[in-house]
C-alpha cells in the first residue's frame, strides 16, 4: 500500500516487431503494462502512473501520472513503432515527469521496459542510477526482448547503482510460451516491494491465464474453492497412504521379498485412503490367490467403497486380520493404520452392503492355503479388531464366518 | 573548553528544535543507516557516534519545515574536519526543492563554513531575510575535504518566534 507515483517507460522501437514472444513483443509488453497499472491503482487508490514511449519520433510522455487507469489504457493504443529507443533521455524525461507529480507526498518510481540492445556505456548507466538514488527515485527494469552479451550486466549495474535499500528490481524474461505478463507476476515489480497487489495478481493471473495457472490443481481457490479443497484433501490422503503403504514396505522388505508396493502407487488419487490400504493388502493376497479372485477382491472393496466409509474400514479389518495372521508386524502396522480411521468412522449406514461383501469376501479368503479362520489366535485378533468398530458387526461378522467354515 | 561550546546561545534567542515539525523532515541522499534525525533532534545531534551522511555524492538537500513561523537569527553546524560542510546554502519557505533546481533560485543565505565553525561557533545569519519562516531548505553543496562524503555531525538553530503566545509565561493575577 505504497503512495507512489510510477512512469512507465515503454519500448516501441523497431527491435518490438519480433514475434518471439507471443503475440508480438509489443503486444507482450502492453499486456503487462496493463496488468501493471491495474495492480499500482489497485494498490493504492491514490497512487498515479504514466507513460511515456522512449523510442518512434523521440521520447514523448503520453500520460502524465493520474490515477485515472481508463486514460492509461486508451493512450497505449495506436502507438506507432519506430526507430531505436533512447533509454538515456527516456529516464530523464521520467525524472522530470515524476518531479511534477501533484501529490509531493508520493514516492517516485520508474519502471523500464528494455527490449533493444543497449548501446551505452556502463559508466554512463551508473551514473545515471546514482542520480536516480540521489533524488530518491526507485528503477524496475524489465529486460526481454534482445540479449546480446552486456545488456544484461548492463542492466544489472543500473539498477545496482540505484538501488536503496532493495527498492529497485530487475528481471530477465527469456522468450518462450509464457506471456510477459505471466511472467512479471509474480516478481516483485508487480507485488510492490512484497506488500499488497497479491490479491489482485493470484485474480489476474486467474482471469488472464486461463489454462495456464500457477494453483496447485489448475483451480483457483476463488473461482471453484470447494472444487480446490476436496483436490488438496485427497493429494494430502494420498500422501499420508504413501507414507503408510513406505512404512509396510520398509517391514515387509525385512521379512519377505515383496513388489506388489509398487502399484498401489498406479491406483486413482480419488479413491479414499481405506480403497488404497485394501489394494495393498490385495498385493499382498496375490502371492497367496490367482490373479481371478484377487480382481474380484478389489471389485468387491471398490463396491464397497460406494458405501459409508466406515464400513469398508470395517471389512478391511476383517481382510487384515485375515491376511496377517502369519505376519504379526505387518498386522500392526495395519492394525495401526486402521484405527485412526476406524475412529473416525460413525456411521451405522450401508451394514447391510457390508455384510454382504464381507460373507463374499470370506468366503473367498477362506480358499486361501494356509489361513485358517479357525485358528484361534486369528479369532481373538478379529475380536479385538472387531472390539473398536461396531460391536453389531462383530456379531454379524462371526456368523458368517462360522458358516463358512465348511 | 567546554563550557564555551556547551550552550552557546546567542541572548534572547532561542533553540528552535522545539518548534521543529518532524513529520514534514525530508533528507534527499542521505544514507539510510545515518539518517537527518542523527543531525538535527536533540540528543541525537550530541551523540558523538551519530551523524549524518551523505549516499551517492557529497551534496545534501535537508528540508526543516516549523510548527509555527519563527525568526531565525544564527546556527551552529558541526562535523569532522574533513568531510564536514564547507558550503551551506540557506532558503527560506522554499517548499520541495530538488537538486535540479536548487541553483535556480538565489538562496536567503549562504555559508561557507570555516574550521572553526565546525567547532561549534555559530554561523550568524542575514537576520532580514528570515523574519518570516515556515520551512527551511538547507543545501550543504560541498565537504571542507571536497571529498565524496559529507558527514554532519550537529545542525542548530537558534532564533525567535513571531506572533505566539507563549502560554507558559502567563502569570496568575496575584489576588489582594
Amino acid at each position: 500500500m505504497v503512495l507512489e507515483a510510477t512512469m512507465i517507460c515503454i519500448d516501441n522501437s523497431e527491435w518490438m516487431r519480433n514475434g518471439d514472444y507471443s503475440p508480438s513483443r509489443f503486444q507482450a509488453q502492453a499486456d503487462a503494462i496493463n496488468l501493471i497499472c491495474g495492480a499500482k491503482t489497485q494498490s493504492n487508490p491514490e497512487n498515479t502512473v504514466g507513460v511515456l514511449t522512449m523510442a518512434g519520433k523521440g521520447v514523448r510522455v503520453l500520460v502524465t501520472p493520474t490515477s485515472d487507469l481508463g486514460k492509461i489504457l486508451a493512450c497505449l493504443h495506436g502507438l506507432d513503432f519506430g526507430c531505436e529507443m533512447n533509454l538515456t533521455a527516456g529516464i530523464q524525461v521520467a525524472q522530470l515527469a515524476l518531479k511534477h507529480r501533484q501529490n509531493k507526498k508520493q514516492k517516485q518510481r520508474i519502471i523500464v521496459f528494455a527490449g533493444s540492445p543497449i548501446t551505452y556505456e556502463k559508466k554512463t548507466l551508473e551514473a545515471i542510477g546514482r542520480k536516480l538514488k540521489k533524488n530518491s527515485v526507485a528503477l524496475d527494469v524489465v529486460d526481454f526482448g534482445e540479449s546480446d552479451d552486456g545488456k544484461a550486466e548492463k542492466l544489472e549495474t543500473l539498477v545496482a547503482a540505484v538501488n536503496n535499500n532493495d527498492n529497485s528490481h530487475i528481471v530477465h524474461v527469456s522468450p518462450g510460451p509464457n506471456a510477459l505478463s505471466d511472467v512479471l507476476i509474480s516478481t516483485p515489480i508487480f507485488s510492490g516491494d512484497g506488500e499488497g497487489g497479491s490479491g489482485f495478481a493470484a485474480a489476474a493471473a486467474a482471469a488472464s491465464a486461463g489454462g495456464v495457472s500457477g494453483f496447485d490443481f489448475g483451480v483457483d481457490p476463488n473461482l471453484d474453492p470447494e472444487l480446490a479443497l476436496a483436490l488438496r484433501i485427497s493429494m494430502e490422503e494420498e500422501r499420508a497412504r504413501q507414507e503408510a503403504a513406505a512404512k509396510k514396505a520398509a517391514e515387509e522388505a525385512s521379512k519377505e521379498e515383496k513388489g506388489g508396493e509398487q502399484a498401489s502407487s498406479s491406483h486413482d488419487t480419488t479413491m479414499s485412503e481405506a480403497v488404497n490400504t485394501s489394494a495393498v493388502i490385495a498385493d499382498d493376497k496375490r502371492q497367496n490367490l490367482t490373479d481371478v479372485e484377487a480382481a474380484l477382491l478389489e471389485q468387491a472393496l471398490a463396491m464397497s467403497m460406494d458405501g459409508a466409509k466406515s464400513s469398508s474400514v470395517d471389512m478391511i479389518d476383517a481382510d487384515m486380520s485375515d491376511a496377517t495372521a502369519e505376519d504379526p508386524e505387518l498386522a500392526y502396522a495395519l492394525k495401526m493404520s486402521v484405527q485412526e480411521s476406524a475412529g473416525d468412522s460413525s456411521t451405522h449406514s450401508g451394514m447391510s452392503k457390508v455384510l454382504e461383501d464381507q460373507s463374499f469376501v470370506s468366503s473367498v479368503l477362506n480358499s486361501l492355503p494356509g489361513v485358517d479362520p479357525n485358528d484361534p489366535s486369528l479369532k481373538d485378533f478379529l475380536a479385538s479388531l472387531q472390539d473398536q468398530s461396531e460391536t453389531q458387526q462383530k456379531r454379524k461378522e462371526d456368523s458368517p464366518e462360522k458358516d463358512g467354515d465348511k | 573548553m567546554a563550557s564555551v561550546v556547551s550552550s552557546v546561545i546567542p541572548r534572547g534567542q532561542v533553540d528552535l528544535v522545539d518548534f521543529v515539525d518532524w513529520s514534514g523532515v525530508e533528507c534527499l541522499n542521505q544514507t539510510t543507516s545515518h539518517p537527518i534525525a542523527n543531525a538535527l533532534k536533540q540528543g541525537y545531534r550530541d551523540d558523538d557516534g551519530l551523524h549524518l551522511e551523505s549516499d551517492a555524492d557529497e551534496q545534501l538537500l535537508i528540508y526543516v519545515p516549523f510548527t509555527q513561523v519563527i525568526k531565525l537569527h544564527s546556527a551552529v553546524i558541526t562535523g569532522p574536519e574533513e568531510e564536514g560542510p564547507k558550503t551551506v546554502k540557506l532558503f527560506a519557505n522554499k517548499e520541495h526543492m530538488g537538486f535540479s533546481n536548487v541553483n535556480d533560485y538565489p538562496p536567503s543565505d549562504s555559508l561557507n563554513l570555516s574550521p572553526d565553525n565546525l567547532k561549534e561557533v555559530p554561523v550568524t545569519l542575514k537576520y532580514v531575510k528570515f523574519q518570516n519562516v515556515r520551512s527551511l531548505t538547507i543545501f550543504i553543496e560541498d565537504n571542507q575535504a571536497d571529498g565524496d562524503v559529507t558527514k554532519v555531525q550537529k545542525i542548530a538553530l537558534f532564533g525567535t518566534t513571531v506572533d505566539t503566545t507563549n502560554m507558559k509565561d502567563l502569570k496568575k493575577i496575584e489576588e489582594h
